[in-house]
């Protein structure tokens, strides 16, 4: 069809072989570009024009009865005093101790199964990494419900903790903070009786108390699913970049009577460090959007210790109606997710320039 | 389906996305008023059915509706109502009828997605009272109330007898509730397990006189001294161990509880009857009228109502519909399929004739309080919940107090 | 969402290497210590291959344990009895057969689409000259570097604008190509020598010949590559569902499966029956994970990343 198309163009103009091959790349770009232009571009514009009004959902956010609102719906997540906000910062404290968990953990097991697997000269290797993996590629929604399962009240975990001896929790319906938790056993606090300076007042509507939280027992499941899901991913990166070590350099640091760990530390870990800020950035950029597990395991609950930004601005929109504050929370997201990944770059990038064997592809297109 | 149109739309949508004024875009979606079809109504009805049971006892009215009056009626149930909902008012065809429960009505009332034709349908005065004011906003009678349930005080009669107490002593006031509590207590048994949510604890507040907002759902009343003495009360019965949330027996819900027989009380629904000859057969127990508090019984009611879309292009034989649905005869063949209790009042006797042991249930209906009749306090409430959970280590006032301001915000927005 | 699975660079220069054919040369330390750390390593490994394989071996046994049994005996890999009745409910009780309807239909046409357009677009910006084709590249990796969770409501505003909320269009045409397969086709369209384009060329073949027949052939890889990415992406897709139809006859998998745990009105636990149907949404991609390994993990090795 371009062929017809571009034969039609030369009859009028005598095109050039230039002309032919201009005509011939935007027509293969169009699809591409309208159904991104028309499902992400416009929705992105058609959002920021909801965020600034109140509609309710009923029929079309652009008529004109349609109440304007400037910023108000950005500005009550922040200064007013109100449950909109409290909700908000409740989200924003859960899904921050969720990140702060889950990032360092998923990176550090995903790394260290990386040099096992890597180091390892049995049999099995592929075994293993495919074991390892197979958990990223299925769906999320079917992982969830197995975890349901899992940690159940008389599930599977518990089962397993009683036979340690121990007697579980009732995962999803607890939601007393680990940090709280842990605060009480070492009898730093008693969760059940915080001390007033803690609860009598905080930043954003939430007492310190609050803030201090940890994450919820019921969060920690999600936690422990999305390590679980994700970190296979991530070492297969690792893996690859593992693989990019050439045998004589590794040789050489041996001849010269390196330990294990100053290769790991002299050696290794420099060569991997962009792959490390590629698993930090996508990682981190990840977890600040978690959404499916919450919407099947917990939808918030217990207590909002599982609602999370992204569940909540879908809650917000398409439960209370309130459509502008809704994608006002999303775009707050977005920009928390930006300047992040942004902060992070800048204190890696400083770091990351040594010599490298083969710039991996991600590099290159700074 | 649904694209015929796309090119059309997309031109105008990227006119619209560029200048992104509501002038530009006037054109756009539907106006107020819905055009009426005329002809055969092919009816989609969206039902948020509590089980097989359910879904086959409606299908089954609503093929004989539709074979009797010449239109067609599909009825779907869904498995999260309120989420198909939400979104099918923001889509451009909403169901033409549904299920709307009480504790959402406000929520879609106000933002007008539901057809305000209560006063349409025949005899609306025998609905009960309270029903009636559940699915009323702004003084107008929005949607027939489909069936209810209330809270009722469910007693094991074993764990009762090994306590040493007979009929008599079912507890009919708050004293009575804490001193049976307290025989059975020295007993050994757990007296009462009770949903650690407003809408078990709620009941207390009912029977204090108390309330969450004003008769009129304009005004928070949340921290009333009733209030604050009904938390006390229930406080009290959790310190002392007389009464314990599902939660601390290792139980799901109030009814998981009672019938392993952790506890000789619950306060329950008629739900319960269903649940519990399912999973705990051969549990006995009996249901009586909930302990009367300071300002006399109370309870709670649990309805739902048959909700119009306000975008039906078929609302004349939606209502017929409904109509059909409401009649004492239908609604007596729901509580034989499923168990459901008549929202009319006509059917009252009848209903008690072939379910004594439902009679305690309905007779609530004369006291019971709907739930809370205003938009966006489904959040609001949540976080009362949060509070009520802390409800033994917590002070009420603290808990009341956040619900109080929660609730004025709510209302002002 | 954007699960970091989603690979953004393929190249044929770095195909998955495996260990080193003298990898028995490597770190040959003397052999005590060299035996007691693989043992442990051996270990570790085997420990956590548990870990990350049980969870399926508890899914499958539980599935077909009758409901008492999996209440009492959750972590018992061995169903006693074994029992079909989560099958049997699963597809008599549920509209499973739909789901599983709907789910291929979606998966087969997106995943077409994109190997398709993604090719097209990913050869212009790789080969073709043409004014702001720098600016289109940027764009689209702008658009990947864009978080998927703030397109939730946007996506539906936009559907509904259009008319196409609750149909077919809705759950195909917005994820009918993605920025990240355009990528991906770029970056081993530009591994091609151009001779061969040069050669076709002369011969007098149009733009799009060359593309189809000379090409597209050579790309194999790539494009077995994104087929598979694809056909997994939108397998499991969930969130686009969500803001996209909401009328059950239109449901996938994902969305059904999860309406089936959430919905309020839900009877009893019913975990046999859950675990049964979540089996069932895993095992299309389980069977394409084991029959195409090296593709899924080159796609997730190739430096993928976002922003």
């Amino acid at each position: 069809m371009p062929d017809t198309t571009t034969r039609a163009v030369r009859r009028r103009f005598r095109p050039t072989a230039a002309t032919r091959e201009a005509v011939a790349g935007w027509l293969f770009v169009a699809p591409v570009v309208t159904i991104l232009g028309l499902f992400l571009l416009v929705p992105i514009l058609m959002a920021l024009w909801v965020s600034l009004t109140d509609w309710n959902g009923q029929g079309s956010p652009f008529l004109a009865g349609v109440p304007y609102v400037g910023l108000r719906n950005y500005t009550r997540l922040f200064t007013e005093d109100n449950l909109a906000r409290q909700d908000f910062m409740t989200s924003i404290r859960n899904n921050f101790y969720y990140v702060v968990i889950v990032v360092p953990v998923q990176t550090v097991l995903a790394l260290g199964l990386a040099l096992i697997v890597n180091g390892t000269r049995l049999r099995g290797r592929t075994f293993f990494r495919t074991a390892f993996f197979f958990p990223s590629v299925t769906s999320s929604v079917a992982m969830s419900v197995v975890f349901l399962f899992i940690f159940a009240n008389s599930g599977a975990a518990n089962h397993l903790l009683a036979l340690l001896g121990v007697d579980g929790p009732q995962w999803f319906a607890d939601p007393r903070g680990v940090l709280h938790l842990l605060l009480g056993r070492i009898g730093l606090v008693d969760p059940e009786a915080p001390p007033a300076a803690l609860t009598g007042g905080g930043p954003f509507g939430l007492s310190w108390w609050e803030w201090l939280s940890g994450p919820s027992v019921a969060m920690a499941t999600i936690i422990m699913l999305v390590i679980w899901t994700t970190s296979g991913t991530f070492m297969l990166m690792f893996l690859a970049a593992l693989q990019d070590i050439p045998v004589a350099l590794e040789e050489a640091s041996m001849i010269d009577g390196a330990g294990r760990w100053q290769r790991l530390r002299h050696v290794t870990l420099p060569v991997l460090r962009p792959t490390l800020f590629l698993v930090l950035t996508l990682g981190l950029i990840a977890t600040w959007q978690v959404f499916d597990q919450v919407y099947v395991m917990s939808q918030g609950n217990p207590a909002k210790t599982t609602l999370t930004p992204a569940y909540l601005s879908y809650q917000t929109a398409f439960r209370d109606f309130e459509y502008g504050t809704g994608t006002a929370i999303s775009f707050v997201l977005f920009l928390i997710i930006v300047i992040l990944a942004l902060v992070q770059r800048r204190v890696m990038h400083g770091r990351a320039d040594r010599p490298r064997l083969r710039r991996p592809a991600w590099t290159r297109r700074s | 389906m649904r694209c015929g149109n796309l090119r059309n739309a997309a031109l105008r949508l990227a006119v619209c996305g560029m200048v992104l004024s509501s002038a530009a875009c006037g054109g756009f979606g539907d106006g107020r008023q819905v055009r009426q079809s005329s002809g055969p109504a092919a009816l989609r009805i969206l039902i948020g059915s509590s089980g097989d049971a359910e879904t086959t006892a409606v299908r089954r009215a609503a093929d004989a509706w539709a074979s009797s009056s010449g239109n067609t009626a599909e009825v779907t149930p869904a498995q999260a109502i309120a989420q198909q909902l939400g979104q099918a008012f923001a889509g451009d065809s909403p169901p033409d009828v549904f299920y709307v429960d009480a504790s959402r009505f406000a929520d879609y009332a106000s933002v007008g997605a539901l057809e305000p034709y209560g006063d349409r349908i025949s005899d609306p005065a025998d609905f009960y009272a309270n029903l009636r004011t559940a699915f009323t906003h702004d003084g107008r009678f929005y949607c027939a109330p489909k069936d209810f349930s209330t809270l009722a005080l469910i007693v094991n009669d074993d764990l009762w007898k090994r306590a040493g107490l007979s009929g008599a002593d079912v507890p009919t006031t708050w004293e009575q509730l804490t001193s049976v509590s307290e025989r059975i207590k020295a007993g050994g048994i757990v007296p009462l397990v009770i949903g650690d949510t407003h809408e078990r604890i709620g009941a207390f507040m009912v029977q204090a006189g108390g309330w969450i907002i004003s008769p009129d759902g304009r005004r928070a009343v949340a921290d009333s001294p009733e209030n604050i003495r009904a938390l006390r009360y229930v406080q009290t019965l959790l310190r002392n161990d007389l009464a314990r949330f599902p939660q601390n027996l290792d139980a799901g819900w109030s009814g998981e509880a009672f019938g392993k027989g952790e506890a000789a009380m619950t306060i329950e629904g008629n739900w319960i009857e269903g649940a519990l000859r399912a999973d705990f057969p051969t549990v006995e127990y009996s249901v009586h009228e909930l302990p009367a508090g300071p300002k006399g019984k109370g309870t709670l009611a649990f309805t739902n109502c048959w909700g119009i879309a306000a975008k039906s292009p078929y609302k004349k034989a939606a209502i017929s519909f409904v109509e059909a649905m409401t009649t004492v005869d239908q609604q007596l063949a729901f509580a034989r399929a499923f168990g459901a209790m008549p929202s009319r009042r006509s059917a009252k006797d009848a209903f008690t004739r072939e379910f004594p042991r439902d009679t305690s249930f309905v007779n609530g209906a004369e006291y019971a309080r709907g739930p809370v009749n205003a938009p966006k306090m489904e959040s609001v409430l949540a976080d009362f919940d949060a509070g009520l959970q802390q409800l033994a280590r917590a002070a009420p006032e603290t808990i009341l107090k956040r619900l109080q301001k929660n609730t004025q915000d709510a209302l002002d927005d | 969402m954007a699960r970091p699975t989603d690979p953004n660079a393929a190249s044929p220069a770095s195909l998955p290497r495996g260990p080193a054919p003298g990898a028995g040369s490597r770190g040959s330390t003397p052999g005590g210590r060299s035996l007691t750390s693989t043992f442990a390593g051996y270990a570790v490994l085997v420990f956590f291959s548990l870990l990350f394989l049980y969870p399926f071996v508890i899914q499958i046994a539980n599935s077909l344990k009758t409901e008492p049994d999996a209440t009492a005996n959750p972590l018992s890999p061995l169903p006693d009895p074994i029992s079909f009745g989560g099958y049997e409910r699963v597809f008599l009780g549920t509209d499973m057969p739909l789901w599983l309807g709907n789910s291929l239909l979606v998966t087969v046409i997106v995943t077409v689409g994109r190997v398709f357009l993604d090719s097209l677009a990913g050869y212009a910006l790789a080969r073709l000259r043409f004014r702001g084709r720098r600016a289109l590249f940027s764009a689209v990796i702008a658009v990947m570097a864009v978080p998927g969770v703030v397109l939730f409501i946007p996506k539906f505003l936009v559907l509904n604008q259009f008319g196409l909320y609750d149909s077919y269009t809705a759950l195909i045409l917005p994820v009918l190509v993605d920025a990240t397969g355009v990528f991906i086709m770029k970056q081993f369209f530009e591994s091609i020598p151009v001779s061969v384009e040069e050669a076709a060329r002369i011969d007098g073949a149009g733009v799009f010949r060359i593309f189809w027949s000379v090409v597209l052939p050579m790309a194999r890889p790539a494009l077995i590559t994104l087929t598979i990415i694809s056909f997994q992406g939108t397998w499991n897709e969930f969130p686009h569902t969500l803001v996209a139809v909401q009328s059950p006859d239109l449901f996938t998998l994902p969305r059904g499966l999860a309406d089936l745990v959430t919905g309020s009105l839900g009877m009893g636990t019913r975990y046999p029956l859950k675990l049964g149907a979540a089996v069932l949404a895993t095992i299309p991609v389980a069977i394409i994970f084991v029959i195409f390994q090296r593709y899924f993990i080159r796609g997730a090795n190739e430096g993928a990343e976002k922003g």
